[in-house]
């Protein structure tokens, strides 16, 4: 039980004034797993950035092996054993796996790169540490989780004791995160320490030895994972308790509202991103997508929103052919959309929340008549979405790029909410936001759909879906594989192998569940 | 940042740039003036020195706002349409046949050149639009080419038809009278042209603010996928917007050359000034209500600098190189690396302004 790593009052203020660490201690065993966790904002990344020499903190020291150690830079980092993988990974795209590995501290014959020398390095290094992947492929023809395979090659071939993973889980499928904990299991039986960030819980309970908790820039506690649950994690990561958990729709007589069929739709570089897709909504009901990114459902969420041409089919809502009408008309029908980037699509950052609110109203007489604005009911309907929705802003008149991304979420989930629709896409609606505004905003969603909505869900985090969907449809390059009641014996797993396209259901099982 | 707060922090930039570019006016004055000191008083004080010159100040603002406001316009949709240049020539143009004509005999001839002027001016400024829209030509490109176009038909119609052989064919006769612009004061050029920037200047500024189209403009140049998405023509917006500013520009031909500062149809009238105008537009960050304030300071210094031109050893070029230093100044603001460059600068004074 020695400790390897230690954080001593940490503190750090950015330029621009957050205070993101205060005062932060952190002891770090030697070959364990030490999770921290914290909400979005908590101050995770920065607390691990200044333990691999990114960020430089205003006060406190870093005791590696119980003596004190300045890390100026990542460099010095690595050379003392540090080493990290960020959430956003810096791989030379067209590079081979073995010379990204290797990239800087080459194996070298003569002048030359030692390429045979590297290959074989590398496969070593992967097959001792369970990591497989193929080393003489370029990196960009790798999916997400081996490119973070190789992120983590690369610093255990610089041979860090101590490795860093910053919210590795993020980007992976279900069973990508098996295999990433299977390689985190095998690195701590070899010695190594990983000190792991997460947001999700369920798999920070499963993987770590100890977890520290973070909130608004303090460290709130410290607990073994054995003694945990996710309740008192949640609690401690918000300050008070949260229920991550909403009532299913009522069982009825719903009759279908949205019917999509033979629908295609084309990807930015015209190949078929949705192919000859059949899937009917009923009104209160809501619908989860699982795929893993790419396999089309963003450009069937766009198409479906009017933001994508629709190259073949059609889509009906509640018995009208909306299939080439306008954004505008579609709104009109009953459409509302959550999209899945608030920031490109959800908003305009420098207007400000009250004409981000009315953007979408533009056609109403509540807000526009005879081409003129009501200046007063425009900011009187944006105050009182606020206060509805406890948007934490200044008031109507900022600019809703100055928002954080949880309340700008809220203000998109506010807007789109607020328009009574009848049929409403919603893609990744909490991904960013904080614990307590996804609590929020999956109410709201189950009040809409008990309203009497149809809603198309899509998220990253299949936990979201499994909270919140009453059918399941999973999507696998472009066609739906597998459809599903959500019951309780529907699990990540399940769904994980046909979103890889592992497994795929038949004909008739197909038919008969999306029935 | 409250509305209050930002109207000072905007006008702080504004001042900030004023004091650089005067700063290296008189660095450039230094260094190329036998007698400086009394240079840089033509300079900075020229423009005051009598009714005459003030007038003419005044008039430049006039002309440089309405500018301004064509370029605000389409920079407010995000769309970079360059065509002000061209508008003025066309708006020129139909409002001088408009008082060469016998309408020119009446008064009705100062409404109607001006209602011509900004037809033409729409329709030139509804052609870089439309060919966007429809067969997706890069703006820029045509709405350049068209000020060319706009530019040699002018002069051509002007040598054609309503040149004068007395100028040499390079003017036309003067204006009846009855279709020049009024003055206020006598012998200076404060004419009615000032109260058209003006209403002008409200005008665009209720469009942008208070009308349902001018908030569906700004939420297409703040984010067109944003815009799309939530149910806005944008390409309906970005044509109305090119054809409106087309308008003002077309306004603009018309105050040059009803104004008494002409009074006449002339070879290349507009001299350059019309691009002036993105200068107005930038600084004044395409705000309508900032843009007449922006167009009497800058108009300022342009005519100190041309009065120095005449009065000393200094060339009014310098106001070219007082222009550039301005735009990169208040240009670089758009990035960050450049706001971080301006805070380090300004830090002493925003840090007290702060407290
Ligand atoms: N480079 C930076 N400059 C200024 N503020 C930052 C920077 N990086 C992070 N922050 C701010 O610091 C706080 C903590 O951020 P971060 O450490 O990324 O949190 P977490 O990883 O827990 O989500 C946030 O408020 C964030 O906006
Ligand atoms: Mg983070």
């Amino acid at each position: 039980m020695t400790l390897i790593l230690e954080a001593r009052g940490i503190d750090k203020t950015y330029p621009g004034g957050v205070h993101a660490n205060q005062n932060i201690d952190l002891s770090v065993t030697a070959g364990t797993v030490h999770a921290v966790v914290g909400e979005n904002g908590a101050g995770k990344s920065t607390l691990m950035k200044i333990l691999f020499g990114v960020e430089q903190p205003n006060a406190g020291e870093i005791l590696l092996d119980g003596k004190p150690i300045v890390l100026h830079s990542p460099r010095a980092a690595i050379a003392a054993g540090i080493g990290m993988v960020f959430q956003h990974f810096s791989l030379v795209p067209s590079f081979t796996v073995a010379e990204n590995v290797v990239l800087g501290v080459e194996p070298r014959s003569g002048l030359k790169l030692d390429r045979k020398r590297a290959a074989e390095t590398v496969q070593a290094l992967a097959e001792r540490f369970r990591l497989p992947v193929d080393v003489e492929s370029p990196v960009e023809r790798l999916p997400v989780g081996q490119q973070q395979r190789v992120e983590i090659l690369k610093a255990l071939y610089r041979e860090a004791r101590v490795l860093i993973l910053d919210e590795p889980t993020a980007v992976l499928a279900p069973q990508e995160v098996v295999e990433l904990f299977a390689a985190i299991r095998s690195l701590t039986e070899q010695g190594r320490t990983i000190l792991f960030i997460a947001h999700k819980l369920p798999e920070v309970l499963e993987i770590s030895d100890r977890i520290s908790v973070m909130r608004a820039g303090k460290m709130v506690g410290e607990v073994a994972a054995s003694e945990a649950t996710e309740k008192s994690l949640a609690r401690m990561m918000v300050g008070r308790d949260v229920a991550l958990k909403v009532e299913r729709a009522h069982k009825g007589p719903h009759e279908h509202f949205c019917r999509i069929a033979g629908l295609t739709v084309k990807n930015d570089r015209g190949l078929d991103a949705i192919k000859d897709m059949d899937l009917v909504l009923r009104t209160g009901e809501i619908v989860g997508i699982a795929a893993v990114e790419g396999n089309g459902q963003s450009e069937l969420f766009d198409a479906l929103g009017g933001l994508r041409p629709i190259e073949g089919g059609s889509v009906e809502l509640g018995g009208i052919d909306v299939t080439d009408l306008s954004v505008e008309e579609k709104r009109d029908a009953g459409l509302a959309h959550i999209p899945e980037d608030r920031i490109a699509t959800g908003s305009a950052g420098g207007a400000t929340i009250a004409e981000n609110i009315v953007a979408t109203e533009l056609g109403d007489t509540r807000f526009v008549r005879r081409g003129l604005l009501d200046g007063k009911a425009i900011r009187d309907h944006a105050v009182e979405l606020i206060a509805k929705f406890s948007v934490r802003a200044p008031g109507p008149d900022a600019a809703i790029g100055t928002l954080s991304g949880g309340n700008m979420q809220k203000v998109v989930v506010a807007r789109e909410l607020s328009a009574k629709p009848r049929m409403l896409l919603v893609s990744h609606p909490t991904r960013g936001v904080d614990l307590g505004a996804t609590e929020f905003i999956w109410q709201r969603l189950a009040e809409a759909r008990d309203g009497g909505a149809s809603i198309l869900l899509t998220s990253a985090d299949l936990s979201e879906l499994l909270a919140l969907a009453d059918r399941m449809i999973v999507l696998y390059r472009g066609r739906i594989v597998a459809a599903f009641a959500n019951t309780a014996d529907l699990t990540p797993e399940v769904l994980g192998s046909y979103m890889l396209g592992f497994a795929a259901q038949g004909h008739e099982e197909l038919k008969a569940a999306l029935a | 940042m409250t509305q209050g707060k930002l109207i000072l922090s905007e006008t702080g930039r504004m001042i900030f740039a004023a004091v650089i570019a005067l700063a290296v006016a008189l660095v450039i004055i230094l260094l190329s003036s036998k007698t400086p000191l009394e240079t840089f008083q033509t300079f900075l004080t020229g423009p005051l020195s009598s009714k005459r010159t003030v007038g003419t100040w005044i008039d430049d603002a006039s002309k440089l706002a309405l500018a301004g406001l064509a370029f605000s316009l389409v920079f407010q949709a995000r769309q970079f349409a360059l065509g002000v240049q061209g508008q003025v020539y066309i708006g020129g143009l139909l409002a001088s046949t408009i008082a060469l004509s016998p309408l020119g005999l009446s008064w009705i001839s100062i409404p109607l050149g001006a209602i011509a002027a900004m037809l033409g001016g729409a329709l030139l400024g509804f052609i870089p639009g439309y060919a966007k829209a429809k067969l997706n030509a890069n703006e820029i490109v045509s709405s350049l080419m068209l000020n060319y176009i706009a530019y040699d038909f002018t002069a051509m119609m002007l040598r054609l038809y309503l040149a004068s052989p007395k100028s040499g064919l390079t003017a036309s006769d003067p204006f009846p009278p009855t279709a020049v612009y009024p003055a206020f004061i006598a012998r200076t050029r404060m004419d009615l042209g000032l109260v058209l920037a003006l209403v002008t200047v409200v005008v665009v500024w209720f469009l942008l603010y208070r009308t349902a189209w001018g908030l569906k403009l700004r939420l297409t140049g703040h984010n067109a996928r944003f815009a799309a998405y939530s149910g806005i023509r944008s390409n309906f917006i970005m044509v109305s917007a090119m054809t409106v500013s087309g308008a003002i520009g077309g306004l603009l031909g018309a105050l040059f050359v009803q104004g008494t500062g002409f009074a006449k149809l002339a070879a290349g009238f507009e001299a350059g000034l019309s691009f002036e105008g993105i200068l107005i537009a930038i600084v004044a960050r395409n705000r309508p209500l900032a843009i007449p304030f922006v167009a009497l300071g800058y108009g300022y210094l342009r005519q100190g600098a041309a009065l120095m031109g005449y009065r000393t050893d200094v060339p009014a070029e310098v106001i070219g190189i007082v222009q550039g230093i301005v735009i990169l100044l208040v240009a670089s603001s758009f990035t960050l690396p450049g706001r971080a460059l301006l805070n380090r600068i300004m830090g002493g004074r925003s840090a007290a302004e702060a407290s």
